[in-house]
C-alpha cells in the first residue's frame, strides 16, 4: 500500500516538478517561494548581471511546500519557509547546511534576526523577510487609554468588539504572552492556564480573520484588532485614526527565510542569488515593492522617509525586542493547542 | 458511423480518465491514508489503525457535526419556505414570463459563490449599504450589527442555495395537472385542503430533491460562515482543513472527509430511492 501510494504521488508530482527543472548546472536556479514574494524585475536583473536563469514556482502555505519538498525532495534549490518550518524542516533533516562565510553581505542582516531558537547560529537558514502580529487599535471608537497592553483586551467595554486571527499558534500565543510566557510554551500546566484565561476572551471576540482583517477595522465592526503590521500598515494609511501597538506583554515576530532543501543542485547559484538579495539598494526595493519589512541593516540609506521612521513597518528598537518569532512544536504539544483551538472555537 | 463511434468513445474516455485522474485516483488515495497514522518525519507511518475514525465519535468532534448539521438543516427549511411560494409564483406566471424570471434566478449564479459572498460584505458592514441608506434616511443612528452574525451566515447561504431549490420546485409545480385542483374545489375542498392534500404530495419529490440540493453543499459551504459569520464556530470543513493545514494530520483529515462524502453519497442513494418509489418521472 505504502509503496502504491508513494509511486502514485511521485509520479503525479514527477509531472509537476519536471516542466520547472532545467538542465546545465549553475546556470539555472530553481526558486520555490511565496506568491507574490518576488518581483519580475528582481529576478531579470539577477539575469542580467549573473547569467543564472531562475525558474520560479510559488506556493500560498507553509504546509503545501513542507508536502511538496517532503514528497518529492528535489527539483528546487532555494525554498523561503517560515520560521516555524525552518525549525520544523532543520529538525527534520530535511535541509542542507549554509555556510554564511561564503555570503558577503550577511553582514548586513541586524543581530536581532540571526541565531534564533529555531535555527541556531544560522546554520540553515538566511533571513528574507519580516514582520510582527501586534494590536491595531481604531483611536476614534475607542480611547487610546482604554488598551495599552494585552491584559486590557479582557476589559468590559470590548465586549463585541474584538478581531483575533483564524489562527490557533496566534490566538494560544497571545494567552500565553498575557500570561508572561514564551509563544513557543510547550508545559502543559501554562498552556492549560492560557486556554483557561482565553476562554474568558471568547465573548469579546467578534470575528476571527486572517485573511483580511483590515476590513473588519476599517468598517468599524471591531475597535481593536490582532492582526499583522501589514494590514495594520494599510488600514493606517486609510484611516489615521487606527494606530498599532506593540503591547508590553510581548508580541509575535514572523520571519520568512532562505533555506536550501536536501535535493538542491543548483547550490553555487543559490549563494549567488542570496547574496544578491541581500545587498542594501537590492533589499530596499523588495521591502518597498512587496511592502514587508527588511532585516537588512543597509536599506535606510535608500528607503523613503514615510517608510523608514514608519513605526507599523520598522518598529523603533525599545519595541523589537519583545517581539518572539514561532518555531515549530512538536506532536504532543501540538495534540493539545488542536484539543484547545476546537474548544475555543466551539464554546 | 465509424467515425461517429470513435468520436464517442473518445469523448467518453477522456471524460472517464479525467474523473479517474482527477476525482477517484486522489479519493482512493484519501481512503488508503485515512487507515494510517500520522507521522512525524514521513507525513504518514505504514501502520494499519482505527483510531482516526474512532476519534471521529469523539464529544468535540461530535459537537461540530452537529453544528454543521444544524445550520445545513435551517438554511435547507429557509431556502424551502422562501422558494416554495417563489416557485408558485413562477409556476403560476404567463408563459411568457416564465423564461425570463427563471433567468433572473440563474443569472447570479454564474458569479463564483466565493465572490458573492464577498459581494454581500459591501451590503452588511457597518459602514455598508443597508447600514449607510438606514442612517441617511434618519431611521437609524447607530449602525445595525449585521455582519459576524448568525443572520448573516443565514443571508449568505440561502442566497447562494436558492436557485438549487427553486429550480426542482418550479420543475415539480409545472407539471401538477391544474384538472386534479378543479376537481378538489368541486368537490368542496378548500384552498388549504388543495394545496395540503394535492399539491404538497405531488411536488414531494421536488421538495426533497431541493432539500438535498442545499442541505448537502450547506455542509461543506464553511467559508461562508467564515467570512459572514466571523468564523465563531468550528464547521466541519473548518476541521477538515485544520487537520491538513495546521496540525499537519493527514490521515485525521482523510479519515473525516471520506466520512463527510460517504454521508453525503448515503443522502443521495436514500433521495434517488425516495424518488423512484413516489414518481420520479416530474424531476426527469
Amino acid at each position: 500500500m505504502k509503496t502504491f501510494l508513494t509511486a502514485t504521488c511521485l509520479s503525479l508530482f514527477m509531472l509537476t516538478t519536471a516542466v520547472s527543472t532545467g538542465f546545465g548546472a549553475d546556470k539555472v536556479l530553481n526558486l520555490f517561494i511565496w506568491s507574490e514574494y518576488m518581483p519580475d524585475e528582481v529576478l531579470a536583473d539577477f539575469t542580467k548581471e549573473t547569467g543564472i536563469r531562475v525558474n520560479i514556482a510559488t506556493y500560498d502555505s507553509n504546509e503545501a511546500m513542507y508536502a511538496k519538498i517532503k514528497l518529492v525532495g528535489k527539483g528546487y534549490d532555494l525554498i523561503v519557509p517560515s520560521s516555524d518550518y525552518v525549525g520544523l524542516m532543520r529538525r527534520q533533516g530535511m535541509l542542507i547546511p549554509i555556510d554564511v562565510n561564503k555570503i558577503s553581505n550577511f553582514k548586513f542582516i541586524a543581530p536581532q534576526f540571526t541565531n534564533q531558537s529555531f535555527d541556531p547560529d544560522n546554520k540553515y537558514s538566511v533571513p528574507y523577510m519580516w514582520g510582527s502580529t501586534a494590536l491595531a487599535i481604531n483611536t476614534s471608537l475607542l480611547p487610546a487609554e482604554t488598551v495599552q497592553q494585552t491584559a486590557d483586551l479582557w476589559k468590559p467595554e470590548l465586549k463585541g468588539r474584538l478581531l483575533l486571527p483564524n489562527d490557533p499558534r496566534e490566538v494560544i500565543g497571545l494567552g500565553l504572552k498575557t500570561l508572561g510566557y514564551s509563544i513557543n510554551e510547550k508545559d502543559p500546566k501554562h498552556l492549560q492556564q492560557a486556554f483557561e484565561k482565553l476562554r474568558l476572551l471568547k465573548p469579546s471576540v467578534r470575528v476571527f480573520d486572517s485573511d483580511s482583517p483590515k476590513q473588519a477595522i476599517l468598517s468599524g465592526e471591531v475597535s481593536v484588532g490582532l492582526m499583522w503590521n501589514g494590514e495594520a500598515f494599510i488600514a493606517n494609511k486609510e484611516n489615521k485614526m487606527i494606530r498599532y501597538l506593540y503591547p508590553p506583554e510581548g508580541f509575535s515576530l514572523w520571519l520568512d527565510s532562505f533555506c536550501m532543501p536536501k535535493g538542491a543542485v543548483n547550490i553555487d547559484a543559490a549563494y549567488r542569488f542570496i547574496d544578491y538579495i541581500l545587498q542594501p539598494k537590492v533589499a530596499a526595493y523588495l521591502s518597498q515593492s512587496i511592502g514587508y519589512s527588511s532585516p537588512n541593516t543597509g536599506v535606510s540609506e535608500y528607503l523613503p522617509e514615510e517608510m523608514k521612521n514608519n513605526p507599523i513597518v520598522y518598529p523603533p528598537a525599545q519595541d523589537a525586542v519583545r517581539g518572539e518569532f514561532l518555531d515549530s512544536l512538536d506532536e504532543n504539544t501540538m495534540k493539545l493547542y488542536e484539543q484547545y483551538w476546537i474548544q475555543i472555537k466551539s464554546k | 458511423m465509424n467515425e461517429s463511434l470513435f468520436f464517442r468513445r473518445l469523448l467518453i474516455g477522456t471524460t472517464w480518465g479525467w474523473v479517474c485522474l482527477l476525482a477517484l485516483i486522489p479519493y482512493i488515495i484519501l481512503l488508503g491514508v485515512s487507515w494510517l497514522q500520522p507521522g512525524t518525519d514521513t507525513l504518514v507511518l505504514p501502520t494499519i489503525t482505527k483510531e482516526n475514525y474512532r476519534h471521529l465519535l469523539s464529544p468535540e468532534v461530535f459537537t461540530i457535526t452537529a453544528e454543521s448539521v444544524l445550520l445545513a438543516a435551517c438554511t435547507a427549511l429557509l431556502c424551502l419556505a422562501v422558494g416554495y411560494p417563489f416557485a408558485a409564483i413562477l409556476a403560476n406566471a404567463p408563459a411568457k414570463l416564465q423564461p425570463p424570471l427563471l433567468l433572473l434566478v440563474m443569472i447570479p449564479f454564474w458569479t463564483n459563490s466565493l465572490i458573492r459572498t464577498y459581494a454581500l460584505i459591501m451590503l452588511l458592514k457597518a459602514d455598508g449599504l443597508i447600514n449607510t441608506a438606514l442612517i441617511r434616511t434618519g431611521l437609524l443612528t447607530e449602525p445595525l450589527q449585521l455582519m459576524y452574525t448568525p443572520f448573516a451566515v443565514f443571508i449568505g447561504l440561502v442566497y447562494t442555495l436558492l436557485p438549487f431549490m427553486i429550480l426542482p420546485l418550479y420543475a415539480a409545480l409545472k407539471a401538477v395537472d391544474p384538472k386534479l385542483l378543479e376537481a378538489g374545489r368541486d368537490l368542496g375542498a378548500s384552498w388549504l385542503q388543495n394545496f395540503l392534500k394535492i399539491t404538497i404530495p405531488l411536488t414531494m419529490p421536488g421538495i426533497i430533491a431541493g432539500t438535498m440540493l442545499v442541505f448537502l453543499p450547506a455542509l461543506g459551504m464553511f467559508y461562508v460562515s467564515d467570512i459572514l459569520g466571523g468564523a465563531r464556530t468550528m464547521l466541519l470543513g473548518n476541521y477538515i482543513r485544520d487537520q491538513f493545514l495546521v496540525f499537519r494530520n493527514i490521515p485525521m483529515g482523510s479519515a473525516a472527509s471520506i466520512t463527510m462524502t460517504l454521508a453525503m453519497g448515503l443522502l443521495l442513494l436514500l433521495y434517488y430511492l425516495a424518488t423512484r418509489r413516489s414518481g420520479g418521472r416530474v424531476m426527469r
